[in-house]
C-alpha cells in the first residue's frame, strides 16, 4: 500500500502523489522545455550531458565511469513544436515505453570523427539550416561537422525548466530518496572499530540494488573529519576540505564521519548526508549533541521562514542569525542547493554568486531544497547532516527522513 | 602480484615512476602537435594528467576546465580546493578553486602562469560558454582538438599502466567469482549487480566502469544484448551474462562470462557456447599489431554469424578508450603493440538464449596476450578449462 508522506501538500494547485506518475511525469517535462524553446526562441536542443539527456527524454542508462558513458552517450535533440524529443542510443531496454518509434534512433557517437556525418544527417533530418540551437557540449567532431547553425548554450532553457518541479518530480525524488536511507540503515549498523570506508560502501552499494535503485551515483563518502581544522587538509581558502574521496581507510573508536551519498534512481538523484560515529555503542559526547542541536536549530530557522516568495538571502540570513552571526555552510558550497536528475542543480542559496543573486532568487512551489549547513567546534569536529524539502504552495514538506543517529531524532 | 595493498619493499604498481611517465607522454604529443596549453574537461584524461585521486561521478559530465597543463612550466594546474589526494607535483600554488559564479573561474584560470600568453591551446571538448571564456582569456587563440592527441598519448601503456590493468582485472574476475556464488533461480539481475559491488568494492575499489554485469537471456521469444539490470527474478535453466568490470586508480579490468541458473547447460546452451568460443577466438586471432578495425569485422564475418549487437572490440585504459570497433565505427583503426582491448563475442539464438564472452588483450606482434583468466566453461562442469 502506498505511504501517504506528502498529506495534503500541493504543488500548483496539485497534489503531491505518494509514487510517481513517470508517464505522466516526462510528458510535463517536455511541456516545459517546450515552453521554454518557445519563450527564449531557440528552435531546438542538442543534448550530451547525462544529467541533461534523461531530463529531456526520460532515457534510462546503466551507471558508467566517464570515458564509457562518454563515449557511448545516449543524445538527445528536442525540436520545438514536437511533442516528443528524439533519443539516440544504444541502450534500447532505457527507452521509455511512450516514445514513438519514428523518435528512437541509433547511437550517434559525438567523440568520434569516424561516423559523425550521421549527426549532421540526423540534425539536419530535424531543422533547417541557419536554426538556433542550445547545446550543452560540443567534441571537436561536432565543430568540425555541425555547422550552419547558430549554436548558444541550452543552460538557459533547461535551467529555467528543471528549477521547478512537477508533484510528479517531487514524487521520484521522494522514492530515491527512501530508497537511499533504508540501505544506509544497514551500513550504519555495521559501523564498527576496524572496517574500512570501503566496508560501508560494499554494504551501501549491495543494499540499494537489493532495494531495487536503477543506478548509483558518486562514490559514497564516509569521511573522517579531524578535531581541527588545521589538522584537516590544507585548502586554498581556509576552510575545511569536504567531501573528500574515499579509501580503504580502517576506521577507528571515536572517529567522527560525515556521510554523504546520493543514488540516481528513476533518473532522479538522492542525496544522503549524515554525521556518525564510530564505536560499536556511539553515543554523542554534550558537546557533540550541542552541534547537533544547532545544526537542527539553523535548519528550522530557514524552514520556519521557507515558503514561496521568500527569497534565498533571507534563508541565508536566517541560518546565519541562528548561528550566532557565523556562517553555518562551507566556503566552496552553499546553505542549500537544488537536485533532480543532476545531484547539485538550482536554486543555489549562500554561493559565491552573492548576496544579489540571492536576492534575486525567490523560492517558488516546486522548488527543491537540499540543506547542509554545518556546523564546526573546533577541537572537537562539527556536525553536517542533509534535509531535503520541497516548497509547496503553502509552505514546505520534508523528502528526507528524520533519524539521524545516533544523535537521535528529530521532526 | 595483483593485490591492493602496499608492499614494504615498493613492489606492485610504482605510482609516482607512472604519473612521471603519463606526463612525459602528454608534453611529448604537446610538442608533437605545437599546444602551448591543454585545458581538459574529461574526467580520465584530467586523471591522465593529474594523477590526483578525485570524487568519483556516473555519467557524461559537460566540458569545463578542470585541469590545465602549461607546456613552457611544465606544470599541472588542478580544480581542487584542497591538497587530498593531489600527488606532491601540483604544489599548492597550482591548484585552483571551485566557484559557482564563473567570473571566479575565469579569475582564477586568468592567474595561471603561461595561460593567457599562449596562443595554440588544446581542449579535449568545448561548449559555448567556455569557447567565449578561453577567446576572452587569450587573445588571438588558436582552439586545437586535443582529444585525439590524449588518446595516443594514453594508447601506448607503460609496464606499470599493464600491472595497474592486471590489478583491475583480478578484482573484476573477484566481481565476477561473486555473482556466480549467488546465481541461483529466483534472484534478480539487481540483487546479483549488489553482489558483484560488495565484492569489489569489499577489496577496495568501489567504482565500477558500469552497472551494466549482469543479464539474463529469454528461453523463449527474440534475444537481445540488454545493458539494465532489472528485477525480474532469473529462471531455473537460463543462461545469464556476467560482465563485471573493475577501476583501480582509474586503470580498468573487465571480463565476461555466461552462465546457467540452476543445473548444468541443456545441450543446445552447449552448442551455442561452442559458438560463441569460437566467435571469440576468431576475434582474438585477428588481434594483432598492424591490422586495422577492418580485420576484426573481417574476422566476425568469417564466423557466419549474424552482424554484430554490440562492439567488437574498444580500448581499455583510464576506464573506456579508443578505438571503438563496432557500430559500423573503426574499421580503419590500426592496432599497435602494446594496445590493450576489450574484445567481446555475443551470440543468440532463440529458444535458447544468448552467451556473451569478453577477453581483456595485450596486442603484440602475433596472438595477444590475454589478461583475463576467469573460467569459459561451466563451474560444475568437470573441467574447470573450456573444451569444446
Amino acid at each position: 500500500m502506498a505511504e501517504d508522506w506528502a498529506g495534503e501538500a500541493t504543488i500548483g494547485g496539485l497534489a503531491i502523489p505518494s509514487e510517481p506518475d513517470m508517464v505522466r511525469l516526462r510528458a510535463d517535462r517536455q511541456a516545459k522545455i517546450q515552453a521554454q524553446l518557445e519563450s527564449q526562441k531557440i528552435d531546438a536542443l542538442v543534448l550530451l550531458g547525462s544529467g541533461n539527456v534523461v531530463y529531456a527524454t526520460g532515457a534510462d542508462s546503466p551507471g558508467e565511469d566517464s570515458g564509457r558513458a562518454g563515449l557511448f552517450r545516449p543524445v538527445a535533440i528536442v525540436v520545438r513544436g514536437e511533442s516528443q524529443p528524439h533519443l539516440y542510443t544504444a541502450y534500447w531496454d532505457g527507452v521509455p515505453a511512450e516514445l514513438a518509434a519514428d523518435h528512437v534512433h541509433g547511437p550517434l557517437f559525438p567523440d568520434l570523427d569516424d561516423g559523425i556525418t550521421e549527426f549532421a544527417a540526423a540534425l539536419h533530418r530535424h531543422v533547417g539550416l541557419g536554426a538556433v540551437i542550445g547545446v550543452d557540449e560540443q567534441t571537436h567532431p561536432m565543430l568540425r561537422a555541425l555547422d550552419g547553425f547558430e549554436w548558444t548554450d541550452a543552460s538557459n532553457v533547461l535551467g529555467t525548466a528543471k528549477i521547478i518541479k512537477t508533484a510528479d518530480e517531487i514524487s521520484a525524488i521522494r522514492a530515491a530518496q527512501r530508497l537511499t536511507e533504508l540501505a544506509m540503515e544497514s551500513a550504519r549498523a555495521a559501523l564498527r572499530p576496524g572496517l574500512r570506508q570501503t566496508d560501508l560502501s560494499a554494504i551501501f552499494l549491495r543494499r540499494i540494488f537489493e532495494l531495487g535503485a536503477t543506478a548509483n551515483a558518486i562514490d559514497p563518502i564516509w569521511q573522517v573529519m579531524a578535531p581541527t581544522r588545521a589538522e584537516g587538509p590544507w585548502t586554498i581558502h581556509g576552510d575545511l576540505a569536504f567531501p573528500t574521496s574515499t579509501t580503504d581507510r580502517i576506521l577507528r573508536e571515536g572517529d567522527v564521519i560525515w556521510v554523504d551519498a546520493g543514488i540516481c534512481h528513476q533518473g532522479y538523484a538522492s542525496d544522503y548526508g549524515r554525521t556518525w560515529l564510530t564505536s560499536a555503542h556511539p553515543s554523542p559526547t554534550d558537546r557533540q549533541a550541542t552541534g547537533f542541536q544547532r545544526w537542527r536549530a539553523v535548519v528550522d530557522a530557514a524552514r520556519d521562514i521557507l515558503k514561496p516568495g521568500v527569497s534565498a538571502l533571507e534563508l541565508g540570513q536566517a541560518a546565519i542569525a541562528a548561528n550566532d552571526g557565523v556562517r553555518p555552510w562551507l566556503e566552496h558550497f552553499y546553505l542549500a542547493h537544488g537536485i533532480g536528475t543532476d545531484s547539485a542543480e538550482m536554486p543555489l542559496i549562500g554561493t559565491d554568486l552573492g548576496d544579489a543573486f540571492d536576492a534575486s532568487l525567490i523560492m517558488s512551489p516546486g522548488m527543491v531544497l537540499v540543506f547542509e549547513p554545518v556546523i564546526w567546534d573546533d577541537g572537537f569536529a562539527g556536525y553536517r547532516s542533509e534535509d531535503v524539502v520541497a516548497v509547496t504552495d503553502t509552505g514546505w514538506v520534508q523528502l528526507s527522513g528524520y533519524r539521524y543517529d545516533p544523535f537521535g531524532v528529530a521532526s | 602480484m595483483t593485490g591492493v595493498m602496499a608492499l614494504e619493499e615498493g613492489g606492485r604498481v610504482d605510482f609516482t615512476r607512472l604519473r612521471q611517465e603519463r606526463r612525459r607522454a602528454l608534453f611529448d604529443v604537446m610538442d608533437a602537435a605545437g599546444l602551448e596549453v591543454l585545458a581538459l574537461g574529461r574526467a580520465a584524461n584530467v586523471r591522465y594528467a593529474a594523477g590526483a585521486r578525485q570524487l568519483w561521478r556516473t555519467g557524461a559530465h559537460p566540458f569545463a576546465p578542470l585541469a590545465v597543463v602549461i607546456r613552457a612550466t611544465e606544470k599541472v594546474h588542478l580544480l581542487s580546493s584542497w591538497d587530498e589526494g593531489v600527488p606532491s607535483e601540483i604544489g599548492r600554488e597550482d591548484l585552483y578553486g571551485l566557484f559557482w559564479d564563473p567570473a571566479h573561474l575565469i579569475a582564477g584560470l586568468r592567474e595561471i602562469p603561461g595561460l593567457v600568453q599562449a596562443h595554440r591551446v588544446g581542449t579535449d571538448s568545448l561548449t559555448p560558454f567556455f569557447g567565449r571564456v578561453l577567446r576572452d582569456l587569450v587573445p588571438g587563440i588558436e582552439l586545437v582538438d586535443a582529444a585525439p592527441l590524449l588518446a595516443r598519448a594514453r594508447a601506448h601503456k607503460s609496464a606499470d599502466e599493464i600491472a595497474a590493468i592486471e590489478v583491475a582485472t583480478s578484482l573484476a574476475e573477484a566481481g565476477l567469482a561473486a555473482m556466480e556464488e549467488a546465481l541461483r533461480p529466483g534472484i534478480t539481475e539487481r540483487a546479483l549487480l549488489g553482489a558483484y559491488l560488495e565484492a569489489v568494492a569489499g577489496l577496495g575499489a568501489p567504482t565500477p566502469p558500469s552497472e551494466s554485469v549482469v543479464f539474463a537471456t529469454p528461453r523463449q521469444g527474440p534475444v537481445r544484448f540488454r545493458y539494465l539490470a532489472g528485477t525480474r527474478t532469473i529462471g531455473q535453466g537460463e543462461l545469464v551474462v556476467l560482465a563485471p568490470g573493475a577501476l583501480y586508480a582509474g586503470y580498468e579490468g573487465g571480463v565476461a562470462r555466461t552462465r546457467t541458473a540452476g543445473g548444468a547447460p541443456s545441450p543446445q546452451a552447449r552448442a551455442l557456447a561452442d559458438r560463441c568460443h569460437r566467435a571469440i577466438e576468431t576475434l582474438l586471432g585477428a588481434c594483432r599489431a598492424g591490422n586495422v578495425g577492418a580485420d576484426l569485422y573481417r574476422a566476425w564475418e568469417s564466423t557466419g554469424e549474424p552482424p554484430p549487437e554490440i562492439a567488437l572490440a574498444n580500448g581499455v585504459g583510464i576506464g573506456t578508450e579508443p578505438p571503438l570497433v563496432g557500430f559500423g565505427r573503426g574499421a580503419d583503426a590500426r592496432l599497435n603493440e602494446g594496445d590493450v582491448l576489450s574484445v567481446q563475442a555475443w551470440v543468440s539464438e532463440e529458444g535458447t538464449g544468448g552467451f556473451l564472452l569478453r577477453e581483456l588483450v595485450r596486442i603484440g606482434e602475433d596472438d595477444p596476450e590475454l589478461l583475463t583468466r576467469s573460467a569459459r566453461g561451466e563451474r560444475n562442469e568437470r573441467s574447470e578449462r573450456w573444451t569444446p
